[in-house]
């Protein structure tokens, strides 16, 4: 924990942006020909930001990944599940957006995690203070 | 409920929203939790018959035993569920009584928005015959 920590506090807050806006590309790219999967890896990877404006450029990329899924089973069959536990805090920040399409979505994707991953995904969300989304 | 004095013992809020009108707020600590709810009120009848509605009910909290005498704020009503409460009522009934206020709260609102319209029209065509 407090190596990652001063990882993050070598590189300032540009930096991690800058490295955020590059993920996000590239997430957009995957998805344009139909690659959900990839950029599902993609959007998931990396440790997640302390900066509150690095947390929601993050959580820009990743929605974009999460509204292009269509297949949630297949994904998540192909779904490392070292992964699940940090889908399932984002898919929580879709659902407390309250914009219609995002939240339909991430209840598709809730209900379908919940039966592969169990409740104690949904704790691990709950009672993670540390590292949040 | 350990709000003011320890931070620590609060874990992450978590706000589930059906769409831009209906939403759930769940706040736990390690000895409670709170769920917060907002009900879907389509035009002004239906938001005056959720307030009054739910305000009947929320004066009545002692007899719920988990209900909250006021909604937190942003919402129409909220239930505050302690680790005395848990010990004393069974927490799968809990959370079937929870889930069933859930898909209850809307039926009666319609109900209720509907025998208003009936009266309405009854009282009116009444009136109007004299005319």
């Amino acid at each position: 924990m407090a190596e990652a920590e001063k990882f993050m506090g070598s590189d300032n807050v540009e930096d991690i942006l800058t490295k955020i806006e590059n993920k996000s590309l590239k997430i957009e790219s995957l998805i344009k020909p139909y690659k959900p999967i990839e950029a599902i890896k993609t959007a998931l990877e990396g440790y997640p930001p302390q900066d509150e404006r690095c947390k929601f450029a993050n959580w820009i990329g990743v929605r974009k990944a999460l509204m292009a899924i269509k297949d949630v089973e297949g994904i998540l069959r192909s779904l490392n599940p070292q992964y699940y536990d940090i889908l399932m805090k984002y898919v929580y920040r879709g659902l407390s957006t309250g914009d219609r399409t995002t939240c339909d979505q991430c209840l598709k994707i809730h209900e379908k995690l919940t039966e592969k991953a169990g409740f104690g995904c949904i704790l691990r969300s709950l009672t993670d203070t540390v590292n949040t989304i | 409920m350990p709000f003011m004095t320890s931070p620590e013992l609060l874990l992450n809020p978590v706000l589930i929203c059906r769409n831009e009108a209906e939403k759930c707020l769940i706040e736990t600590s390690i000895n409670s939790l709170r769920i917060s709810l907002k009900v879907k009120q389509a035009d002004e009848l239906e938001n005056i018959l959720a307030k009054k509605f739910l305000r009947f009910l929320s004066m009545r909290a002692e007899a719920f035993q988990v209900l909250r005498r006021k909604p937190v704020q942003g919402y129409d009503i909220s239930f505050l569920i302690t680790n005395y409460h848990c010990e004393e009522l069974q927490k799968q009934k809990l959370i079937d009584f929870i889930v069933q206020f859930m898909e209850d709260i809307d039926k009666e609102i319609s109900e209720l928005k509907m025998s208003v319209s009936t009266r309405g029209r009854l009282v009116a065509t009444e009136f109007l015959k004299q005319f």
